[in-house]
């Protein structure tokens, strides 16, 4: 499971410095989400693999995975929600006012 | 016997959801890759149930509802993009 | 307690000029003058305490850690300092009321008045070295406010910009200096580093210390190499140089030799760095004063001369010595301060204040005339005037000083007398080419008398220079003694404040500076043209401008070589950096996966995954149709969430999936403003490399999570998953992480969520209409139309399900805030913005701000209770209907991220959704 997780995690990531790496804006963006998402999994699993334990207390549980990175996690989709927003505002407005979505400086 | 079908059932599901993806993939129209997402999530909505059977756990049952109205709305969202292009008119 | 009142005091009254302006300009003095009388009052009432021999000190802790401690110590050289700080600021504040124009922005010049004010007070009562660094920076800032008040004038911004470079970089020499002797003496309140002196001139470090404070003193006072900001800091309004130049700004520098005097002089390397460069400035500033045709420009060099003279008496490390300093700060910033002010007057009144120009003015401005002549004369050291006395102890000092030089003990008098003479005679230009000689006719204004009120500040301060000069011992000796006391910190040596002395050397000399002074004004012709002869044109001003534009340049050109505005160059650089050193770490440390945890996996998990794989494939290749790029991103999205189930994160999951739909929408209604394809336009050589650095990185952070996850490893988490149900009343440790534990971050990310709507909006906020909608309104597909209204309770009630069982059970406020905002936008999408705006709230702003007031309120609820910041509490009642029931604090607090998501999301999706299309967008014509 753990080869699975990483691996994924690092597919997500490829594909996502690939997509950042390119010259318009639009496939910039979603490489940055792709590589918020690997990086959320990544926070996540650092806290070890743990199958059907959700940090929820019940009784008569006593085996429960890290509830800290879940919640570090948690707010960091929201942020990078808002950073996908922000970014693509940014995005609309460069095309709109000099007509041209590319961020290459024209180099 | 519940395992069995258990089993019979998620692996049925998964095959659905790699056939989604396929046809989400070839398209070739892009309604069709909107169909094929769609199916997508309705398929997953069944594996977290299916899972959660398994896992004998009702904490993930939101999840599953939670799917089925994003799955939904993104549909929404999809659709009227490729009808008129602009979401909110 | 009143001591922390008067250090604040200014900075508490900043707003009220802001408040006051609107009601008239006396009223705004009035009101400004306000907050520093109280404190001159208080200061006042706290001065027989100090007389009596006492030292006030007040303390709190800041950030013990650092040493930093909210300290402030009142003795008898804080007092004096702090009563010409509030006593001159106050003549200053009556003097600008009539000086500023109508079109001068009175109320802003006022506040910054205050906070400068506020600083220098900070400076000289502070009792810990840190804090006096922070509002010695604070006065750097301010001051750079001031100068650059009138800042449509390009030399007034040149001159602010140049004064913060100068003085802030010797600021941040002074925080390395304190910082030093802070670790030497192990403690940084200012009483204990000055009662260890021998301690600290013994440690291997000192010579550093006192060259790193040195150069802070330096700079602020204006000492050469560093005296070219003064000058040029003359484009400020006059108020503002009387006050900076005569007894604050450039008197925090001299302040500071004085208050470190008993911990660093003593050394012969202060006696010649110190008196070295005094004596420099000191000959310097005169010469140089000698040939400015501005009055203001005379009167700046004239300032530096005085400031070496002052750094000089410092210099020669004797306590006598000292006293002679401080003597002349108080001498300094009287006659100073009211000859700028005359020269404001004369400014403002005549229309110019090149020397050139004017002239014979005697006749038109008599008052003037003579307030001015005596203010020259104290500057030149005319008898019964207090600046001669000041200047015979400082001949007398330098007299006796003289034969620590040995063989070469007669330069140090004759340099001095030298000084001397150049100030008389620049003291005799300043009074007769403007009040006599012949009257000019070609003034911009027709010269009179300035208001009765204008000139009061003035007639006090020559009140006190003809008092002092009179009868020093009466009147200052007291206040010289007291401030000695704090200075030297024990025995103050026997000095004579007495107006004759017998026929001594420094008589003399005195003698030969006055008649040399005029003789020197009468040939200033001769020496004039010697001068422009001798001293080729290099200022400066040019030097520090070339050094600033070769700093400019060198890190231009390093920028550039890095970054040449293409983002894809830059990431390029920070991926292949990010990299190599992983790479590095990797090749030295070793990479080492554990087996620890080895979690078998079913083989459901190998469909995933390779879904997911297949879908990264596809993405990279078919990631120019944008649309389908698009869709392959959510279906990672949708199959992290699941992965999240699978690993035992729901509310990960959950919050995964919604935000996974509103990016959707967003990612799609961009699309809609930008282009629906990406052309092929990178090199074959380009897409190599970039699939290398792809594969490079990707395959990087595989093997690190890879080794992360099967090492052992032990939580921290163990508290919290005890914690949350006894502390903070739920069962669900994520959410009680977020509302409660670490409350505080939630609160800090949903600020950032709202700051990141408002700056959505703002970019968006021209060009967003939705006129253009307008005629569709009834042409929305109606099966949509009916659906989504169908569904909107159901979503709504899916939010409010979710929120409330937040507390125990995945969910919370914000998966409860993002489903909500997805029942909202369907409604968007469905019937379009005009009916939703009608239906629901044209702006979110008042949502945002609710929920974050909510946020907060919560936490500061706690204060009453005497629990810190965001304390939640929780108890259980039995409701009629809903049975048992938890009401926790925490609630409202989810309530308000609750609010916070719904109206940040919300904002930024409507508005981006009201933008107008382009015409130049393609129509639809997409296929793989």
């Amino acid at each position: 499971m753990e080869f699975l997780i990483a691996t994924g995690i690092g597919a997500m990531t490829a594909a996502g410095i690939y997509l950042m790496l390119r010259r318009r804006t639009f496939p910039v963006i979603l490489g940055l989400s792709l590589l918020s998402y690997a990086v959320n999994l990544f926070l996540v699993s650092s806290g070890r693999i743990a199958i059907n334990q959700p940090p929820v207390i019940q009784a008569g549980v006593s085996e429960y995975t890290d509830p800290l990175p879940q919640a570090l996690v948690l707010t960091a989709i929201v942020i990078g929600f808002a950073m996908t927003a922000f970014v693509l505002v940014l995005a609309v407005k460069a095309r709109t006012e000099t007509g041209s979505d590319d961020v290459d400086g024209g180099a | 016997m519940l395992t069995a079908a258990l089993n019979i059932a998620i692996a049925a599901v998964l095959l659905a959801m790699l056939l989604s993806l396929w046809r989400l993939l070839r398209g070739p129209a892009p309604e069709d890759r909107v169909l094929a997402l769609d199916t997508l999530y309705i398929n997953t909505i069944a594996l977290v149930l299916m899972l959660s059977i398994r896992f004998d756990s009702r904490l993930y049952f939101e999840a599953a509802l939670l799917i089925a109205m994003t799955g939904f709305v993104g549909t929404i969202a999809l659709a009227k993009y490729l009808l008129r292009g602009n979401l909110m008119d | 307690m009143s001591l922390l009142l008067i250090a604040l005091l200014p900075f508490l009254c900043i707003p009220l000029p802001l408040l006051a302006v609107h009601y008239g300009r006396t009223a705004c003095a009035w009101v400004t003058a306000l907050g520093p009388a109280i404190a001159l009052a208080l200061l006042l009432g706290s001065a027989p305490t100090v007389f009596g021999g006492e030292t006030v000190t007040v303390a709190w802790s800041w950030l013990p850690v650092l040493g930093l401690e909210l300290a402030f110590v009142l003795d008898g050289y804080s007092l004096l300092f702090a009563a010409l700080i509030l006593g001159i600021g106050l003549l200053i504040i009556l003097y600008a009321r009539y000086y500023l124009s109508e079109s001068d922005p009175m109320g802003r010049f006022y506040a910054m008045l205050l906070a400068f004010m506020g600083a220098m007070l900070g400076i000289v009562l502070s009792n810990n070295l840190i804090l006096m660094v922070i509002f010695w920076e604070l006065t750097s800032i301010s001051s750079f406010l001031l100068i650059g008040y009138w800042r449509h004038l390009a030399e007034a911004r040149q001159g602010a910009r140049m004064a913060l470079t100068i003085t802030g970089a010797g600021g941040l020499c002074l925080l390395a200096g304190v910082l030093l002797l802070g670790e030497i003496v192990g403690s940084y309140e200012l009483t204990t580093v000055l009662d260890s002196g021998e301690l600290i001139r013994a440690h291997p470090l000192y010579e550093l210390t006192l060259v790193l404070i040195l150069l802070g003193a330096f700079t602020k006072s204006a000492q050469v190499p560093f005296h070219f900001w003064l000058p040029h800091a003359m484009a400020a309004p006059t108020p503002v140089s009387a006050y900076l130049h005569s007894a604050t700004m450039v008197k925090a520098g001299v302040f500071l030799l004085a208050r470190l005097f008993p911990a660093l002089a003593g050394s012969d390397l202060w006696f010649f760095l110190v008196s070295g460069v005094g004596l420099a400035t000191l000959v310097f500033g005169a010469y140089g004063a000698l040939f400015k045709d501005d009055l203001k420009g005379l009167l700046a060099y004239s300032t530096i001369s005085h400031l070496g003279l002052i750094t000089l008496l410092f210099g020669l490390g004797t306590p006598a010595g000292a006293v002679a300093g401080v003597f002349h700060i108080i001498n300094h910033a009287t006659f100073k301060a009211s000859l700028f002010m005359s020269a404001g007057i004369i400014d403002h009144e005549a229309g110019t204040r090149d020397i050139r120009r004017l002239g014979g003015l005697r006749h038109k401005m008599p008052h003037t005339m003579w307030l001015a002549t005596i203010a020259a004369a104290s500057m030149a050291g005319v008898p019964l005037l207090n600046g001669f006395i000041s200047k015979e102890m400082f001949f007398a000092e330098v007299v006796v000083e003289s034969e620590r030089l040995g063989a070469a003990g007669w330069l140090l008098p004759a340099v001095a007398t030298l000084g001397g003479l150049l100030s008389a005679a620049y003291s005799i230009r300043f009074v007769h080419d403007v009040f006599f000689g012949d009257s000019r006719e070609s003034l911009p204004k027709e010269p009179h008398e300035p208001p009765r009120y204008m000139r009061v500040p003035v007639e006090v301060l020559i009140g006190i220079c003809v008092a002092v000069g009179v009868a020093p011992a009466l009147v200052i000796g007291p206040v010289l003694d007291v401030a000695m006391a704090g200075v030297l910190r024990g025995e103050v040596p026997y000095y004579s404040l007495a107006l004759w002395h017998g026929f001594k050397l420094p008589l003399f000399m005195s003698v030969i500076a006055l008649g040399g002074g005029l003789l020197l004004y009468l040939w200033r012709d001769r020496a004039e043209a010697l001068h422009e002869r001798v001293f080729p044109a290099i200022t400066g001003k040019g030097t520090f401008e070339a050094v600033l534009a070769g700093a400019v340049a060198l890190s231009r050109g390093i920028t550039r070589a890095f970054d040449n505005g293409s983002v894809q160059r830059n990431l390029a650089w920070l991926l292949t950096a990010a990299i190599v050193l992983g790479g590095y770490g990797l090749w030295t440390g070793g990479y080492s996966v554990g087996d620890a945890h080895q979690t078998p996996a079913p083989w459901a998990a190998f469909g995933i995954w390779a879904m997911l794989l297949a879908a990264m494939t596809a993405l990279v290749v078919l990631h120019r149709n944008r649309l389908i790029a698009l869709i392959l991103v959510g279906v990672a999205g949708l199959l992290s969430a699941v992965t999240f189930i699978y690993i035992s994160a729901p509310d990960l999951a959950l919050t995964q999936l919604s935000v996974e739909v509103v990016s959707v929408i967003l990612l799609l209604m961009a699309l809609r403003l930008l282009p629906e394809h990406t052309p092929r336009e990178s090199s074959a050589g380009r897409r190599l490399r970039d699939g290398a650095l792809a594969v490079l990185g990707g395959g990087g952070v595989a093997a690190a999570a890879y080794a992360v996850m099967t090492q052992p490893f032990t939580t921290i988490s163990d508290y919290h998953l005890v914690n949350s149900v006894p502390g903070g009343g739920g069962s669900n440790v994520v959410n009680v992480i977020l509302v409660d534990f670490r409350g505080f971050d939630t609160f800090g990310e949903i600020t950032v969520l709202g700051i990141a709507a408002a700056c959505v909006f703002a970019l968006l906020a021209q060009g967003a209409s939705a006129t253009e909608s307008a005629h569709r309104e009834s042409n929305h597909p109606l099966m949509l139309l009916v659906g989504s209204r169908v569904m909107l309770p159901m979503m709504v009630a899916v939010a409010l399900y979710i929120f409330l069982r937040g507390h125990n059970l995945p969910g919370g406020g914000f998966i409860a805030g993002l489903v909500a905002t997805v029942a909202l936008v369907t409604q968007y999408m469905a019937s379009g913005i005009h009916w939703s705006e009608r239906r629901f709230t044209g702006s979110y702003f008042p949502v945002i701000g609710w929920g974050l007031l909510i946020a907060g309120a919560t936490g500061v609820v706690s204060w009453l209770f005497g629990a810190p910041f965001l304390t939640s509490a929780y108890t259980y009642v039995d409701w009629p209907v809903l049975g048992h029931f938890e009401i926790a604090s925490a609630m409202a607090f989810d309530l308000g991220v609750f609010l916070t998501v719904v109206g940040a999301v919300v904002l930024m999706l409507a508005n981006l959704g009201k933008q107008p299309a382009h015409g130049d967008k393609e129509e639809s014509s997409w296929s793989s």
